[in-house]
């Protein structure tokens, strides 16, 4: 259903166009409307496939508690790994890029795990593979070259929390 | 030899932020003496108590663009529009390539996930620069080249043939910016034309009452300010250059197919 799938995108449009606009006055209210109609209209076989998942109770709780959790606990573990690193005059590196597998489905969870993983200072992802579903990640200090390893060191939480917001 | 390296930073810094304290005290600040003109503008471009003289918009610069000197920007409009129209016949008789895009094309499929989402922000902010432009800094041109950033981005990230695969042809656009130009023309006619049917004085390019002509356009919709002609203009000049740009790009960055026609 194409009007169901231009919803969700129609109301991010909406949003977007009141919180660029600065304003909620009733200019903005039914000029924000016509637009987000329009881009939903425009983009409903673009951005979403199964809108049905947004009306899931169960994934929003999820993707409250990920993001709390990313960067409360996983974002600032990170910096200060990373800071430590900087500071200290040894600057105890040790480079490398690491394959890193995957076990989701959908490219919105892929992209979260890839992007969280991006987001957190020292790991960046370089490159995917969406056939063999790996990732190959840079990593400012390898733990483990070992595919199983790297993941334990560097995704598995994150893809713990997308799999049960967008699969 | 690290010592002198720390030092040597250290003194840059210092040295660096000094000058900066220095410079800053002399930044340019705009003088409080205005030129006559620019006082013109100011004391007119929104006063309800100069009814004859002012544009009924708080935001000047779009005042002068489309009202004070609106013609002006019609013809700006119209090159811009020419310029289009030379393009496509540099690339007459060129038939594009129109396959279906695969996974395989454009960036990875982490980038395309991404553009998915922020392709509809793009538009809603170009959308929100283009329809506020009589009240705050913006307006139509502005608004329709931040639209044009979502087709560049999409054959970017997606493939060169992803917009004519999804219906967004040359043709299309083309038809979609003489509507824009069509829709300015009309507009800058609109109170003229009013005024030969209720034979009262209008001029071409009139926008709220002048001394000898009473004709206004609607300026003020339930106490939403719309600057009468500039919101019509702002709304056309959108389409326009957001379809001309998108136009353009399409001839820019589609392959042409082998055979000719």
């Amino acid at each position: 259903m194409r009007a169901a799938r231009a919803i969700p995108v129609a109301l991010l449009a909406f949003v977007t166009y009141i919180v660029f606009s600065g304003s909620t006055s009733g200019y903005d209210l039914v000029t924000g409307l016509l637009v987000s109609v329009v881009v939903g209209a425009l983009f409903a076989n673009v951005t979403i496939e199964r809108p049905s998942k947004l009306l899931s109770p169960k994934r929003w709780y999820w993707a409250l508690r990920y993001a709390l959790r990313y960067f409360i606990v996983d974002e600032t573990k990170c910096h200060i790994d990373v800071a430590k690193r900087i500071l200290s005059p040894r600057m105890p590196v040790n480079p490398g890029i690491v394959v890193v597998p995957f076990d989701v489905e959908s490219d919105y969870a892929m992209t979260a795990i890839a992007n969280s993983i991006t987001n957190t200072p020292g790991t960046v992802v370089v490159e995917v593979d969406k056939k063999n579903k790996v990732f190959y990640v840079h990593w400012i200090d390898v733990a483990s070259i070992e595919p199983r390893e790297a993941k334990k060191g560097i995704s598995e939480t994150f893809e713990y929390y997308s799999k049960k917001v967008f699969d | 030899m690290k010592r002198v390296v720390s030092l040597a930073v250290l003194v840059t810094i210092v040295l660096g932020m000094s000058l900066l304290l220095a410079l800053s005290g002399q930044s340019f600040y705009p003088s409080e003496n205005l030129r006559w003109l620019a006082i013109v503008y100011l004391n007119t471009t929104y006063n309800p108590y100069l009814p004859d003289f002012t544009v009924r918009s708080p935001e000047s610069v779009t005042a002068i663009v489309w009202d004070y000197r609106g013609l002006d920007t019609l013809y700006e409009t119209t090159v811009f529009y020419l310029a289009i129209i030379a393009g496509l016949a540099l690339g007459r008789g060129v038939k594009r390539l129109n396959q279906k895009p695969t996974d395989e094309s454009g960036l990875s499929p982490i980038v395309k996930t991404v553009t998915k989402i922020t392709g509809p922000m793009i538009l809603a902010v170009a959308a929100s620069i283009g329809l506020h432009g009589h009240l705050t800094p913006g307006g139509g041109f502005q608004g329709g080249a931040t639209a044009a950033v979502v087709p560049v981005v999409f054959i970017v990230v997606f493939s060169s043939f992803y917009l004519l695969w999804k219906g967004v042809s040359s043709q299309r656009m083309l038809t979609l910016r003489s509507a824009g130009l069509i829709g300015i023309g009309l507009t800058s006619i609109s109170l003229f034309l009013a005024g030969l049917l209720l034979g009262l004085p209008s001029y071409v390019f009139q926008n709220i009452a002048k001394a000898g002509s009473p004709l206004s356009m609607p300026y003020d919709v339930h106490g939403a300010l719309l600057s009468g002609t500039l919101w019509w203009f702002n709304l056309f000049e959108f389409l326009a250059v957001s379809s001309g740009f998108t136009l353009a790009f399409i001839i820019l960055m589609t392959p042409e197919a082998e055979e000719k026609w």
